[in-house]
């Protein structure tokens, strides 16, 4: 991908100011979504916060866009926004959550919770904004599936097997958990 | 070697489709038998090579070889405790089987990994498996509770490290650990790389149940079954600290050399807390849970050394720890079958009800408690000796070894009241003996031989524990400062 190195190795002040604004709006979008989706002052529906995890994917997915990984974000609607969230949804309407509708938060769990938020979102501002602009090229793995499949296949071939496994261990795991009665 | 030991597992899996429910234990036997096969003739085969494989990720050394025979020798009297706790876990025997090997497999990749994500990805299979090895009792609330906790807190953790991970990777754009070694001069200036290497080293005090990443381990330890707890206080710490180790001190060891003073206050921190809160503790599980963070504090004093001798003392001391808990543990399985709580109370007149269980039982105690010339004794005076042998160039070191002996000696106290209780607790419930079948039987006196011959003979781990370090990494060898011998 060359117009993502190019973009990449240009400092911020440089960049155009468009897709500043588009990095700013959606890293906003992001937060503000993600908030709402664990905090909502005007609604305790898990529907609700359902859908706003919805919002905070793809504004991720927009992230990533900016970042040239057009093949991620497409798999982060397509995974998480469409298919991961439908199941969720029907598990919200299965499930009674009157119960949860009622629950208030409690002071101290809310104010451990905005301090600890505060403390590593202050670690982190300190660090970012001491380092310097980091003005190494990608690795250039973003991009278009070639790319992507190649290195799967290639250099993380390993990790990727492993993987494979896990996944064989949830599955096990998720039915053997969830089946009535066994034999 | 990984390989086989996962399709082992997918081969349980299979198997349990042709085997009647009632004789599902004869394939925990077959499991183990074959484990057995593989680490006999695995090592032999793989002793004279070293080098790397699948373009860098994976590495075998001394290392790595003392972890996968670790990891191997503790999958197999799990499996056999299982076959001696199946009647507890009424259902999904054989899943258990099969679960109990994956996550033996993602230890052995534990063990190989040089790369960062090789790490996450293999702690990702171990910690998924323990999710649901953990609350495999679906009937008990307690394992429900354990599943739930280990569950969050391990998401929790995953995500530190994986953060960590990406901001490694954004600041040095690599993720191989040899690689780091190589910039590790450049990148120490960089405060994302630091940053990151912070949020890892959280995602791995969780797995090895340190100081503040500890809070999940009494409540889990107390309700997952107990072969499950026994592989969780073995296993993932191991790993745990085979990967620390890795990278500590393979890839970034000019970093760790000035991390000493957090990595010691994190040792003493954790052993303290350990030790103290496990003077109250009724329930002996949940003692061991503490005891487990008591023993990472120790550990991690072995690492916060930085020398070479602290390292084989740390691999040492895992060896000891190994087998005494699995002792422990087996002991408790073979327990609950006819008691089933793991209540100090029910320890009460073990000694005159069946004076072989207690004997083990006592022993293991003891090894954990450090008392010569059983193996426990020999870790702890090995680290205990690495950190004087540190306290000449600093001498703060003084002050970790004193707590270290004070942590020792509480430790004798919470330990031999399990012991006190066994032999002068009042009469017992019942006088039944307790029955030990012949699996349990096989595992109990691999636990004892181990602990006595550790003790007595202590030349042959220590010398394959030196091995193991002095292959860490050549590059990095050099770093090291010149404490110890």
């Amino acid at each position: 991908m060359q117009p993502s190195d190019e973009t990449r190795s240009i400092p911020n002040s440089i960049m155009p100011p468009l897709t500043d604004f588009l990095f700013y709006a959606f890293s906003g979008l992001t937060l503000a979504c993600g908030l709402l989706c664990v905090l909502n002052p005007f609604s305790r529906n898990p529907v609700t916060s359902a859908m706003f995890l919805v919002l905070t994917i793809v504004s991720m997915a927009g992230l990533f866009v900016l970042l040239h990984a057009f093949f991620l974000a497409a798999v982060q609607v397509l995974v998480y926004a469409g298919a991961v969230m439908v199941l969720f949804l029907f598990v919200i309407m299965l499930l009674d959550l009157r119960e949860e509708e009622r629950r208030r938060f409690k002071t101290f769990t809310l104010g451990t919770g905005a301090l600890v938020v505060a403390v590593i979102a202050g670690l982190l501002v300190r660090v970012l904004s001491g380092a310097l602009p980091v003005s190494r090229p990608g690795p250039g793995i973003e991009g278009d599936t070639k790319v992507l499949g190649r290195i799967l296949f290639e250099q993380y071939l390993l990790p990727f097997e492993v993987l494979s496994l896990l996944l064989l261990v949830a599955m096990v795991g998720a039915i053997l958990l969830s089946k009535k009665d066994m034999k | 070697m990984e390989l086989a030991v996962g399709l082992l597992g997918l081969a349980v899996l299979l198997a349990d489709l042709w085997i009647a429910p009632a004789s599902r234990r004869i394939l925990g036997w077959g499991a183990a038998a074959v484990l057995t096969c593989v680490l006999v003739f695995g090592l032999g085969s793989l002793a004279p090579q070293s080098g790397m494989g699948f373009s860098g990720l994976y590495v075998v050394d001394p290392l790595a070889r003392f972890f996968k025979a670790f990891f191997l020798l503790s999958g197999v009297v799990v499996l056999l405790m299982t076959v001696e706790y199946a009647d507890q876990l009424a259902v999904g025997l054989s899943e258990f089987f099969a679960l109990t090997l994956f996550a033996v497999t993602g230890m052995l990749f534990a063990a190989s990994a040089n790369d960062l994500t090789m790490m996450f990805v293999s702690l990702e299979l171990i910690t998924v498996t323990f999710y649901v090895l953990n609350s495999f009792q679906r009937g008990k609330l307690a394992s429900i509770e354990a599943g739930v906790k280990y569950l969050i807190l391990g998401a929790l953790a995953s995500a530190f490290m994986v953060f960590g991970i990406a901001l490694i990777f954004g600041s040095a754009n690599t993720t191989q650990f040899s690689e780091l070694a190589l910039r590790q001069r450049e990148l120490s200036g960089s405060r994302i790389f630091l940053t990151g290497l912070t949020l890892v080293l959280v995602g791995l005090g969780f797995k090895i149940a340190a100081f503040p990443f500890h809070g999940w381990a009494p409540d889990v330890y107390q309700g997952s079954p107990a072969p499950a707890t026994a592989l969780l206080a073995i296993g993932s710490k191991a790993a745990g600290f085979v990967l620390l180790l890795r990278l500590l001190f393979g890839a970034v060891p000019e970093i760790t050399a000035e991390w000493h003073r957090l990595l010691g206050a994190l040792a003493v921190l954790s052993l303290l807390y350990g030790s103290l809160c496990a003077i109250p503790q009724r329930s002996v599980k949940r003692l061991m849970g503490y005891s487990s963070i008591a023993n990472a504090g120790y550990l991690l004093l072995g690492v916060a050394v930085v020398s070479p001798a602290g390292s084989v003392a740390v691999l040492y001391y895992l060896g000891a720890y190994c087998f005494a808990v699995l002792a422990v543990f087996t002991v408790l399985c073979v327990m609950m079958n006819s008691s089933d709580t793991d209540d100090m109370a029910d320890f009460a007149g073990l000694g005159m009800r069946s004076p072989v269980l207690a004997g083990v039982m006592t022993l293991a105690l003891a090894s954990l408690a450090g008392v010569p010339p059983l193996a426990g004794f020999i870790g702890k005076f090995l680290i205990l000796r690495a950190v004087i042998a540190a306290g000449a160039t600093h001498p703060g070191y003084y002050g970790l070894a004193a707590v270290a002996v004070i942590g020792a000696v509480i430790s004798l106290y919470y330990y031999f009241g399990i012991v006190r209780m066994m032999y002068w607790g009042g009469e017992p419930l019942e006088r039944l003996a307790i029955s030990v079948t012949p699996g349990a039987g096989i595992a109990l006196l691999l636990c004892v031989a181990g602990i006595v011959y550790l003790g007595i003979a202590p030349n042959g781990l220590l010398q394959l524990s030196a091995d193991a370090v002095a292959g860490i990494q050549p590059a990095a060898a050099s770093a090291f400062k010149p404490t110890g011998h």
